[in-house]
């Protein structure tokens, strides 16, 4: 495992990014397209609107009968001769994964796309306990073999050029692969084919669960979510407990937007409805069926600041339009959710104190709320975790006291004249040519880039005596 | 038609041309302009930044200045969606406050919205030569849904032509205290919305927030181009304002 | 049972603390499902022509192959065609009942093998055996349960001789269906599915529903889309004009 981003605080790390070449390139296309994508999607598709302010409604009416759905989902999973667990934090659900290899005999577990298993960092756990875990999804498993973390929420490996990805299966699968997409998807294909075949425990997340119908909705692309859960003998799916949904009719709503908002399609390659494991007169299937309904921070939020961020569908809409992700794509982060969503669902798993940077890598632009399928007020709840971090005291003291100062000067007109005329003054040494090219100290990290106008020789209020 | 000025404190301090020539153009408009004194800021620096309770203060201040107001004018989208849609939040915990800053929040109107949906005006008669291109400021466009009008004035001024702006809906980077947060960050964000404002061979890039053209005119000298940064109001009112 | 209890014990709590962001229902459904998908059966019996159209111009988008046939008896001929095109000499395909029809006797005798996943085989040896013949197929032809015009997506479900793996491990995936089985909108498909899990012990023998838009693929790789990751690299679909 390499060494935690986090170790390098968060600016540095921004910084970092913004100086790979290669980065910032893939950033550019991958984000436009996916932009382009999503707005042509849209555009033809008038219904698109109301279907958003429905989908909103659902996951809030949702919310406000929770722990309903959620024993009602179990018990219609029970009824299919499945079997439900409930994991409090991403420890337990951990230790229920690990449990279920030890009890079953598992030796590799074949994953498909899962970023709740991402956040709960069950690789690792597999690998420590000697169980193989294989990702399947072709950009999970670059990064994978690159022992690296995703970059993107649905587009992992975005940061990798076709040579890197050449480079790497060659040494890890031991052949001499050209740089050419279709070779190396064959390749994988391949590998992974065998994979499938042998592995003895499927683990997937889940999109949705149809509480009514024990239904589990996995949405792809490639191919692997089949694969996994009608090959090997066992599914496992671990489920943030936010994503369960009322019905099948609820279903059809978030099927006709997810696609469309992550990629422009209208629908994936592959929508797979699981009903547990393998049924009587099935020839094929999994004997055994496990869910693990996840807590782990969500359930805090319900009556919290970050309830909104409950209705999130991880389809990675906000970070290709929002301007900070685009230039230091998704490690920079440093955690397992990136762009605008992720650092509300960072704070949500790790606490306020941990986006006490993050909180900040925002210009509030509100580019994300525009394009979220269901319309998260993302820049508000950015607000709202400033605000915490104030209110702890987390923020910095010198900024508490700046920003105390300028609280103090905006509510007296006296002082706020007066530090016009002091500002006039002091700009003096500083002023070229009518502009203000450098700046001492903390202001330098304005001038450093950018001029500035200077303090206008009579300001307005100065001027209107003329004027009236 | 009597209309106050809410200068805003980037207005007062760094551009107070572009208050004077809205004040130009309003009066050419046939609307009676009055200056509530006493004004310093809107509060966003403080809301954005979390600085919630400090924020409230400052908004009740604001709220009573404008009370005799008709209509408000704002030469900033920012500072009016502030007004608009947080003042009222921020002053729930008095009631009389509350009801002051909703009926601040009715009358209140950026300087574009003002013309053209108060004052039904398009075409506001006056002439500047020269190709013109659009930023859309975060606020303006998606706190107040606004891109059409701004436009729409621009077009309708003898001399101008009017390019879009590829990306015009990006934002600059200026983001208040993100700018000096962040400030790489912020600049990378900048040189890609510069490098396609001078793509369009535009002579001036104009906005409706005193915000964004600090960030963008800062970034324009800075690398010496010859597009100028120019709030919507200076180009209205005419190529010889003050 | 302790943990669920105390589980939902504490989400019931959370819920408690608020009335929630804004009043707020799940989408209508309707009253009576079984009604309501004989209404849209109606409806598509009288509108199958265009809804066919919008089909094939949807499936085709996606990269779908589409097919069309006068009845029954000529679905082998198309099977052999793509067959040979893709130099396959092994076909699984779906027991008689779901597919429609039994291709053995027409395409056997060619030197093709075809394999049928007749239902009702349950055993641990059948499940094997079936693996490795699905994994050795070229080519899987399969029933279709409904054909959504809106998407150009095929809709299977699985169950005693309609495995999952027909339309998954072979490079080839065949879809068969008429006009019994078309679609025009995902709200109807959720009509059906209403419908169907209604009473799911009587309408449905397998555990698995799976949506097929066009054929398996990605752009994980620099963004360069590419087919045939995991499932089939092609999708055909025929229609059969009499059904």
């Amino acid at each position: 495992m390499s060494e935690s981003p986090l170790a390098v605080p968060f600016p540095e790390r921004a910084g970092a990014a913004l100086q790979d070449a290669f980065l910032q390139q893939a950033l550019a296309i991958a984000t436009t397209k996916f932009i382009e994508l999503r707005k042509e999607s849209f555009e033809g598709f008038p219904q698109g609107e109301a279907l958003r302010d429905r989908a909103r409604a659902i996951k809030e009416a949702t919310l406000q009968r929770l722990d309903f759905y959620l024993g009602q989902l179990a018990d219609s999973i029970e009824r299919l001769g499945g079997r439900v667990h409930w994991a409090t934090t991403g420890a337990e659900a951990r230790e229920i994964v690990l449990r279920l290899c030890r009890d079953k005999g598992v030796r590799m577990a074949v994953k498909s796309k899962s970023m709740a298993t991402e956040e709960i960092d069950l690789n690792e756990a597999l690998e420590h306990a000697g169980v193989t875990p294989v990702e399947t999804d072709l950009g999970e498993y670059i990064i994978q073999l690159a022992h690296e973390r995703p970059s993107h929420i649905i587009a992992p490996a975005i940061h990798k050029t076709k040579g890197q990805v050449a480079e790497l299966f060659s040494k890890e699968l031991h052949g001499d692969f050209a740089a050419d997409p279709e070779v190396l998807t064959a390749v994988a294909r391949k590998a992974l084919r065998e994979k499938f075949l042998q592995a003895d425990m499927g683990i997937t997340g889940a999109n949705f669960a149809v509480a009514e119908t024990g239904t589990v909705a996995l949405v792809t692309n490639e191919g692997n979510g089949r694969m996994v859960t009608s090959l090997p003998r066992l599914h496992v799916a671990v489920m943030g407990i936010e994503k369960v949904i009322p019905s099948m009719t609820d279903l059809m709503v978030f099927l006709a937007i997810l696609a469309r908002s992550a990629t422009g399609q209208k629908l994936s390659s592959y929508t797979t409805l699981v009903r547990g494991p393998r049924q009587k007169g099935e020839l094929e299937g999994p004997d055994e069926f496990h869910l693990i309904l996840m807590d782990n921070g969500r359930a805090r939020q319900i009556a919290g600041t970050l309830r909104e961020a409950l209705y999130c569908l991880r389809c990675g809409a906000c970070l290709n339009v929002c301007p900070v992700y685009r230039q230091i794509g998704g490690h920079a982060y440093g955690y397992t959710y990136p762009g605008p969503i992720g650092i509300l669902l960072t704070a949500m798993l790790k606490g306020t104190e941990s986006v006490k940077d993050l909180a900040h890598a925002s210009s509030l632009c509100g580019a994300c709320k525009d394009v979220c399928p269901v319309r998260i007020d993302i820049p508000r709840m950015l607000i709202e975790l400033r605000e915490h971090l104030d209110r702890e005291r987390i923020a910095p003291w010198p900024e508490r006291m700046i920003f105390s100062m300028f609280k103090l000067i905006l509510l007296s007109p006296a002082l706020f004249h007066v530090s016009a005329f002091l500002g006039r003054a002091l700009q003096i040494p500083f002023v070229t040519n009518g502009r203000v090219r450098r700046l001492p100290l903390f202001f330098a990290k304005w001038t450093r880039t950018r001029d500035l106008p200077p303090i206008a020789a009579k300001t307005f209020r100065e001027r209107w005596k003329e004027l009236d | 038609m009597k209309a106050s000025i809410m200068i805003t404190c980037l207005g007062d301090m760094f551009f107070p041309e572009v208050g004077v020539a809205m004040v130009k153009l309003l009066r050419a408009l046939g609307v009676e302009v009055d200056f509530p004194d006493g004004q310093t800021c809107c509060g966003m620096p403080l809301f954005n930044s979390g600085y919630h309770a400090d924020a409230a203060e400052v908004a009740a201040r604001t709220v009573k200045l404008f009370e005799a107001s008709e209509h408000v004018v704002v030469p900033s989208g920012s500072c009016a969606w502030m007004v608009k849609t947080e003042y009222p939040g921020l002053l729930k915990h008095d009631p009389a406050l509350m009801a002051s800053a909703i009926r601040l929040a009715a009358k209140t109107r950026e300087l574009s919205q003002f013309l053209v949906e108060v004052l039904g005006v398009e075409r506001v008669g006056s002439s500047f030569k020269g190709r013109v291109t659009y930023h859309d400021s975060c606020h303006l466009l998606r706190g107040l849904g606004e891109s059409a009008a701004p436009r729409k004035l621009l077009r309708a001024v003898d001399g101008v032509e009017l390019v879009e702006l590829p990306g015009a809906d990006e934002c600059c980077g200026f983001g208040g205290s993100f700018s000096v947060r962040l400030p790489e960050v912020s600049s990378v964000i900048l040189d890609k919305k510069l490098a396609n404002a001078e793509r369009t061979g535009a002579d001036c890039l104009v906005a409706c927030d005193a915000g964004c053209l600090m960030q963008m005119g800062g970034g324009l000298t800075r690398r010496g181009s010859r597009v100028k940064a120019l709030h919507l109001a200076q180009v209205l009112a005419g190529e010889d304002t003050a | 049972m302790a943990a669920r209890a105390e589980f939902l014990d504490r989400i019931k709590r959370e819920v408690a603390k608020t009335p929630g962001l804004f009043p707020a229902t799940p989408a209508p459904r309707p009253a009576n499902p079984a009604e309501a998908a004989e209404i849209v059966r109606r409806q598509i019996a009288e509108r199958w022509p265009q809804a066919l159209e919008r089909f094939r111009e949807e499936f085709e988008r996606v990269a779908g192959v589409f097919h069309r046939v006068g009845s029954l008896a000529e679905v082998p001929n198309v099977v052999r065609g793509i067959a040979k095109e893709k130099g396959v000499s092994e076909i699984v395909c779906w027991d008689r009942a779901p597919l429609g029809l039994d291709l053995r006797p027409s395409l056997g005798a060619e030197g093709l093998t075809v394999t049928v996943a007749e239902a009702g085989q349950e055993s641990d040896e059948a499940r094997v055996r079936h693996r490795a013949e699905a994994a050795r197929a070229g080519l899987g032809v399969t029933g279709c349960d409904f054909a959504l015009a809106e998407t150009g997506t095929l809709i299977l479900l699985s169950g005693s001789g309609r495995p999952r793996s027909t339309s998954l491990l072979p490079d080839t995936h065949v879809a068969v269906f008429d006009r019994t089985r078309l679609l025009e909108s995902l709200e109807q498909v959720g009509i059906m599915l209403e419908a169907l899990h209604a009473d799911p012990a009587r309408s449905m023998s397998g555990a698995m529903i799976t949506f097929i838009t066009g054929p398996s693929r990605t752009a994980d790789i620099e963004l360069t889309l590419t087919r045939g990751v995991h499932g089939p690299k092609e999708v055909h679909a025929i229609f059969v004009e009499r059904p």
